[in-house]
């Protein structure tokens, strides 16, 4: 019995050990999905006062972002440039942040997206529907509308009706735009919202926009001047606590990429947050925080308007630079395969094969003791199946099969009846 | 197929295979067949495209099948087959502690006006949930079943205390739908991420005990532990022969299929 036991906690040992290697090793430059049991006893962030924000700095003590207190080690940005960050420590009102370098999708696209090709993607334009909804329904501008949170009826609603008109004029196309409240402004207003997602999932949009305002108290830090116009800049938001996180990221990077090409700085950055944000519904969900709530509502609208401009066309580009440098460019805006929003896809998909496999081994181990259990459950997981197909193997493989089903050792039958017979066997 | 790439189409198809693939794994704990769980899954996911409006209520509430009902008729389901009068009560202790801790971790931690989270966001609410109820199922009762009672039953009262406060503000403009996003909802993945949670946590700490304990329980229990004798007559016997001779080679056998304690 010692063996076994010793046995079962090397093989989780194992494992640990293995996930540390896949992501010291291949993840460096990826963004890890959030998972850090420890920062619950730590206590961090644990002050999340209204406009009270975190700077985020690097080890030079240069600002990189602001961002209200509620970041976490591990959240990442990509700001406008390429640069990419990764919060490695948290110290009172700040956090100091690592470079990774430049980031290469991000990159590609800027460098894919010529003047040329921007002109084609205007021309090619889709006009799929978009779905349009707010998580934090009560999210008011203080200047325009006197307060920062207004119930049910929040400033946010306005901007939301002008992203969505906007978005109805320059792509013609169906905008489905639901106005649900989800209160009280919580975390868990994201379950709420999730059924007003899915909702608008059923009428088969091909993006999902969670439009937000942001709550850090300095507003000089989202105004500008963009294309004449006095705006406020927007931060697309991607949560890490999601399967889908990868392709969600390509195709914010994408839509960052695009807005900036047509306004250059209308998107300000990419912030990688704790959170699902209701992501892993749809690969093409994003969540924008339109200006913060010292910024004016008229502000706001006006920057939402200006990314209005980009949204429809980027719904339309298929493909894309492949993430190799140097061998983009080669493929039509049309062109199909090996795009980047492919890459997030298939990227997204090897961490949830690879996720369930590793769990689904550990789970087998753990509740079987032995590799040799593993093998045995594995062999039973075939025969539940035969369950189902049983009658059609009889049909298909005849008399044979069928005698074999009827004789069958009596171990097997004993396996059977243990399965067919669980009920019985039950304690609880 | 010209909406999504071809990465995006895979991305979608594997993670809904996955999902119901996993779905199924932990309701056919349920006491339910393989087949009656597979009939559970398709239930949720014809129901999630029904949604049924309460009439007269004074904020509009709706109810989707596939996302509140067939949980929450399997939670029923399951507390209306427990053994004892017992086994119930607390598993709809466990439910109301759920619902209490669900309730407090929102309104008083996770709560605040941070952007884009709201407070203390360690871990999104869609896993919060069933992380509570698991653990609080099985503190109360060891029991997976119990496990998936709490965790629906939890959910589905944080919605009605949702609804309540709703009514309190006089929402009008709003549409409290319980259950609203059917097969994702978080009814639904609470009460299967509970399920296998709850196994997980079993499961470890009766391999690090070395199987399930058998000492002071019921016969009619033991006997369900063990595999039907087909092949062990022999053994069986010889059991009877020395009836003080602990079994634990049968119990190890017996480990390798799952669901013999839940």
């Amino acid at each position: 019995m010692k063996i076994k036991r010793f046995r079962i906690i090397f093989s989780i040992c194992l494992m640990l050990v293995g996930i540390g290697i896949i992501n010291r090793v291949s993840l460096v430059d990826v963004v890890l999905p959030a998972w850090n049991p420890a920062s619950i006893l730590s206590g961090q962030g644990l002050d999340h006062q209204v406009g009270t924000a975190v700077k985020i700095v690097d080890n030079k003590g240069n600002v990189i972002s602001q961002a209200c207190q509620g970041v976490s080690v591990g959240d990442e940005i990509i700001n406008s440039e390429g640069k990419h960050f990764r919060i490695t420590k948290l110290e009172k009102d700040r956090a100091v942040v690592k470079s990774l370098g430049m980031d290469q999708e991000l990159l590609a696209w800027n460098e894919y997206l010529t003047d040329e090709r921007l002109a084609m993607a205007a021309a090619t334009r889709k006009s799929g529907a978009v779905g349009i909804y707010h998580t934090h329904t009560d999210e008011s501008y203080v200047p325009s509308d006197g307060i920062e949170s207004k119930p049910f009826k929040g400033g946010i609603y306005d901007v939301g009706q002008t992203f969505s008109t906007q978005l109805k004029e320059k792509s013609g196309g169906t905008i489905l735009y639901d106005r649900t409240p989800h209160d009280p402004h919580d975390n868990t207003a994201y379950q709420r919202s999730r059924r007003t997602a899915t909702k608008l999932m059923k009428e088969n949009p091909v993006a999902l926009i969670d439009v937000h305002r942001d709550g850090i108290p300095d507003p000089d830090y989202y105004s500008a001047k963009i294309a004449d116009t006095n705006v406020t800049k927007l931060r697309l938001v991607v949560g890490r606590q999601n399967p889908n996180m990868q392709a969600n990221l390509t195709f914010a990077k994408k839509m960052m990429a695009y807005a900036n090409k047509v306004h250059p700085g209308i998107v300000k950055e990419i912030f990688m947050a704790k959170g699902n944000y209701n992501q892993d519904l749809m690969p093409t969900a994003l969540l924008i925080e339109a200006g913060t709530h010292t910024n004016t509502k008229g502000q706001a609208e006006r920057g939402i308007t200006l990314f209005a401009d980009a949204v429809p066309t980027v719904l339309g580009i298929e493909g894309g630079p492949t993430e190799a440098p140097g061998t983009n460019g080669e493929k039509g805006i049309t062109g199909t395969g090996g795009g980047a929003e492919n890459s997030g896809g298939w990227k997204a998909v090897g961490w949830i094969l690879g996720l369930t496999l590793l769990l689904g081994g550990g789970f087998l181990l753990i509740s079987t003791g032995s590799l040799k259990g593993v093998g045995d459950r594995i062999n039973a997981f075939g025969k539940e199946f035969s369950n189902y197909l049983g009658p059609v193997k009889k049909m298909a493989g005849g008399k044979k099969k069928a005698n074999k089903g009827t004789k069958g050792s009596p171990k097997d039958q004993a396996d059977r009846a243990a399965i067919d017979h669980r009920d019985d066997v039950t304690e609880d | 197929m010209d909406r999504f790439p071809l990465g995006l189409i895979v991305l979608i198809v594997v993670s809904l295979l996955i999902f119901f693939g996993i779905s199924q794994r932990a309701l056919d704990r349920m006491r339910l067949t393989d087949k009656g769980a597979l009939a559970v899954i398709l239930a949720i996911i014809v129901g999630s495209f029904i949604d049924i409006p309460i009439p007269g209520a004074r904020v509009p509430l709706e109810i989707n099948v596939g996302g509140a009902l067939v949980p929450v008729a399997l939670a029923i389901y399951l507390l209306v087959k427990a053994g004892t009068g017992k086994e119930v009560t607390r598993a709809l202790l466990a439910s109301l502690v759920t619902f209490g801790v669900i309730w407090f971790l929102s309104t008083r931690v996770m709560t605040g006006t941070t952007e884009p989270a709201g407070g203390l966001n360690y871990v999104d609410p869609l896993y919060v949930f069933p992380i509570v109820a698991a653990i609080i199922a099985y503190v109360a009762g060891r029991s997976r079943r119990s496990a998936f009672i709490g965790a629906t039953l939890g959910v589905i009262l944080w919605d009605v205390a949702n609804y309540i406060y709703f009514l309190q503000n006089n929402a009008t403009n709003a549409l409290k739908s319980i259950g609203g996003a059917g097969a994702f909802d978080t009814v639904v993945i609470s009460g299967i991420l509970a399920v296998i949670l709850a196994d997980l946590i079993g499961e470890t700490r009766e391999r690090l005990q070395g199987g399930p304990a058998s000492e002071g329980k019921p016969d009619a229990l033991l006997a369900g532990l063990r595999k039907p004798e087909f092949d062990r007559k022999k053994e069986a016997t010889k059991r009877d022969e020395e009836p003080g001779k602990n079994t634990s080679e049968t119990r190890e056998e017996v480990d390798r299929f799952e669901d013999k304690k839940i």
